[in-house]
């Protein structure tokens, strides 16, 4: 979210916010009135309108423009005025090409008087004028939705099914999703290159995803885009805390949607439950001086309750039906949110459920988590037994959380050499300054050198 | 969901000459790559390859292998299940290996032996 403090530029602001609310919208309008355009040059249109808009609006208002309202530089139907003035730009630029362009002759023969300014251009396209979409109703809400289900094209992988996600249903700019996701600009704008020329090829905005029973069949892959997206964000190595908090609102409001919508099933209730009890979580997770704090560290009384009680609400409702990984992992974080301290946790059945996780999507960063609750568990020697098996595996040895897990336990367990060996370890295998603090933190913890030599020995 | 198997290619020597410091990067890097892939469920197994091994010839002929010398040789693997082709090239785009152009990845398929058209042909 844009945030804009009282004084800030009134037209800047107004135009950020439509650009959040609208952006996708208003490309995939045009879009589909515009078949053989690429959508590069749509987009451009579109982005050159927005910037066109800063500079007109700024402006005192001219009576003779229809579209703006008298008194004001901003139009009285802002989408509308973006909408119009991309769509002259998109007309302008058939004119150029027409000759390259035979099968778009009849279209442009149609499309006549003078196309590059704003003001005039409502009466001269039949059916462009008092047809333009509406930029205010509902309607717009289901757009978004057919967007978002369009993004979540099985030839995708799921990294470039959230850019585009995130670009086209949610409106962030380029180097807002290259901070939220921990990647440079350059790299968003190479996968957003490829995924164009995919949208293009095969229309992807442009094809209904069709009945309910064919979104039903994509409905698995939106979960997985907005949970990744949740869990973008929800991470603490990747992005500033702003963007980061931005993005888990942003897959709570289109899991919401689903809901509102009744395009959901029990697994997008369970879904959402899973995000709403992480979210409540959100303020915990660092002390009042920006230090990264465990969960036995925080103060349980910065939960969000409300948020916990209405998660809890949503987990009870999605019980009819197949529990998919969304369900467990919303168990799990139900079991801590209800716990009042880190020792009254019920670890034995946290335990349980993340064996039930693994058996659903088996890999070594589930099993992690398996063994953690295990230690608390009581279970100490199987614990140990499972990480010291998976530090054996070439990309869990260097994998950061394991070796600090381990070396956390091993701190807790008493067994000094070995806690400082693989907290060691990790300083070299984050690169998020505040890891690499919450690592020193521990490490600061252990006895001085002279005493566990005296322990080792 | 289908199998495929990703093949690192990468120059060796250029491999060999990497300091402590850009070899962890890449570890870093590669186990970000890697965790990814097994959050959405698409990670099954992978491992790196060190740079030398043996090679054996047509007519059994021993020897340390080409792997060196040439310019793409396999440095790594990685098995991931994805719904299509399509979408497990989508995968190999993003190794950070290709993204920083120091590697190609050669995305195979694996041959289903279940699979069997004639099947359907009566």
């Amino acid at each position: 979210m844009e945030r804009v403090g009282m004084n800030a530029d009134p037209v800047q602001y107004t135009i950020d916010q439509l650009y959040k609310t609208h952006y996708g919208k208003i490309v995939s309008a045009l879009c589909t009135l515009w078949q053989e355009i690429p959508l590069e040059s749509v987009e451009d249109a579109v982005q050159d309108a927005f910037t066109t808009a800063l500079t007109v609006w700024a402006r005192p208002a001219i009576n003779s423009d229809p579209l703006i309202a008298a008194g004001s530089g901003i139009p009285s139907n802002p989408p509308g005025w973006i909408y119009t003035v991309a769509r002259n730009r998109l007309i302008s630029l058939i004119r150029a090409e027409k000759r390259r362009w035979s099968s778009l002759d009849l279209h442009t023969e149609t499309l006549s008087g003078p196309a590059s300014s704003a003001g005039s251009a409502t009466s001269d396209f039949p059916g462009f004028g008092p047809n333009t979409p509406d930029f205010s109703g509902s309607i717009f809400h289901d757009q978004q939705l057919k967007l978002l289900f369009a993004c979540a094209h099985p030839d995708l992988s799921p990294k470039v099914q959230i850019v585009i996600t995130l670009k086209y249903v949610s409106n962030l700019k380029i180097d807002a999703i290259a901070r939220a996701l921990g990647m440079t600009g350059d790299g968003v704008d190479k996968l957003l290159l490829r995924a164009r020329k995919k949208i293009r090829d095969e229309r992807l905005f442009l094809l209904d995803p069709g009945s309910p029973s064919g979104l039903g069949a994509r409905l698995p892959t939106v979960h997985k885009i907005i949970y990744l997206t949740f869990n973008e964000g929800y991470k603490p190595s990747s992005g500033d805390a702003a963007i980061n908090e931005s993005l888990c609102e942003e897959a709570l409001l289109l899991c919401k949607d689903l809901l509102d919508h009744r395009l959901g099933d029990n697994a997008t209730m369970a879904l959402y439950a899973l995000m709403l009890f992480n979210a409540a979580r959100f303020k915990g997770r660092t002390s009042p001086t920006g230090e990264l704090l465990d969960l036995d560290e925080q103060d349980r009384s910065q939960w969000h309750r409300p948020m916990i009680s209405l998660a809890g609400d949503f987990l009870r409702l999605s019980r009819p039906g197949p529990l998919t990984s969304y369900h467990y992992e919303a168990a799990i974080a139900w079991l801590h949110c209800s716990a009042d301290s880190f020792a009254n946790t019920n670890w034995r059945l946290i335990s349980r459920l993340y064996l039930r996780l693994l058996r659903l999507n088996p890999n070594p960063f589930v099993e992690l988590n398996y063994a953690i609750a295990l230690y608390y568990a009581g279970d100490r020697n199987k614990s140990f037994q499972i990480m010291h098996q998976l530090i054996k595996h070439s990309f869990m040895n260097g994998y950061y959380l394991l070796n600090a897990a381990l070396g956390k336990l091993y701190l807790l367990d008493g067994d000094i050499p070995n806690a400082k060996k693989y907290l060691e370890r990790t300083l070299d295998q984050t690169e998020h300054p505040l890891e690499t603090a919450f690592i020193r933190r521990l490490l600061s913890r252990l006895p001085p050198a002279s005493d566990h030599r005296g322990a080792a020995n | 969901m289908e199998k495929f198997l990703l093949l690192i290619r990468e120059d060796l020597q250029f491999r060999a000459n990497m300091t402590p410091a850009e070899f962890q990067h890449n570890i870093v890097i590669m186990t970000k790559w890697v965790e990814d892939m097994a959050r959405s469920g698409n990670f099954l197994n992978a491992d790196p390859l060190t740079n030398s091994g043996t090679y054996v010839g047509h007519n059994a002929v021993l020897s340390d292998g080409p792997f060196i010398e040439a310019k793409e040789s396999i440095s790594g693997f990685i098995l991931i299940q994805a719904e299509s082709l399509e979408q497990a090239t989508s995968f190999a785009q993003l190794c950070p290996l290709v993204l920083n152009g120091t590697a190609a990845v050669e995305v195979r398929p694996i041959m289903d032996m279940e699979q069997k058209p004639w099947k359907e042909w009566v």
